[in-house]
């Protein structure tokens, strides 16, 4: 019997982004629409909504794919996605306008000032985020779909 | 086509389409799936409730991070 391991590995990728983004969606009409916050943030969310979660479904497929060669531990492989991205992402926002080099610093949303300073430890911080959820949700999920 | 020639026809796709067998399971699958739910959770190493407090007490020192990390998720 055929058990479909890439569209389980699939779905278990997908899952923390597709649970995560309907309380983005939510954060979003909130500020953007009931406080009236002045930031776009309508043009930021493209990238998350649309792209994100098949690429972590994606990702896990390809360590399904890998781990039986390379032995790379779920949280470490999780933690390379963002150095896939990050780029991506920069590229997209300053496509779309909501980031911005200034001679300090970076601005998002046109509003959000991050100094270059912090790029780094917001980075560390991104990958932080990432080993701790690839081990311990994405690889839960995992075990319990039968294919870790 | 004629009569004869659609019956061998048939008799050939008959040949080469393998045969259906039942698509269900043999047992409930179900029990197994709950037994592997309840399974003791993984307790965090140390190491990894520090890595969390970091990212959390950053967070909390520069809240412009939070659009740009959830931007990326």
């Amino acid at each position: 019997m055929n058990t479909h391991p890439y569209l389980r590995a699939f779905l278990a990728g997908a899952f923390v982004p597709t649970l995560i983004l309907p309380l983005m969606l939510a954060g979003f009409i909130i500020f953007r629409l009931v406080l009236q916050v002045p930031i776009p943030i309508e043009r930021g969310i493209v990238f998350p909504m649309a792209l994100v979660p098949s690429l972590w479904g994606v990702w896990n497929m390809l360590w399904l794919v890998t781990h039986m060669r390379t032995h790379l531990a779920i949280s470490l492989h999780g933690v390379l996605l963002p150095l896939l991205l990050m780029p991506c992402g920069a590229l997209l926002g300053s496509g779309l306008g909501i980031l911005a080099l200034g001679s300090t610093g970076v601005v998002w949303f046109q509003e959000i000032h991050v100094p270059y300073v912090l790029i780094a430890p917001i980075f560390l911080c991104g990958l932080i985020g990432y080993y701790l959820v690839w081990k311990y949700i994405v690889g839960s999920v995992n075990r319990v779909l039968g294919i870790a | 086509m004629n009569a004869h020639d659609e019956e061998r026809m048939n008799e050939l796709i008959r040949q080469s389409i393998a045969p259906m067998h039942a698509s269900e399971p043999a047992r409930d699958l179900w029990p197994d799936m709950l037994h592997r739910m309840d399974a003791r959770p993984q307790v965090p190493p140390w190491f990894d409730w520090v890595l969390a407090g970091g990212v959390l007490g950053f967070v909390a020192l520069v809240p412009a991070s939070i659009p740009v990390l959830l931007y990326y998720l």
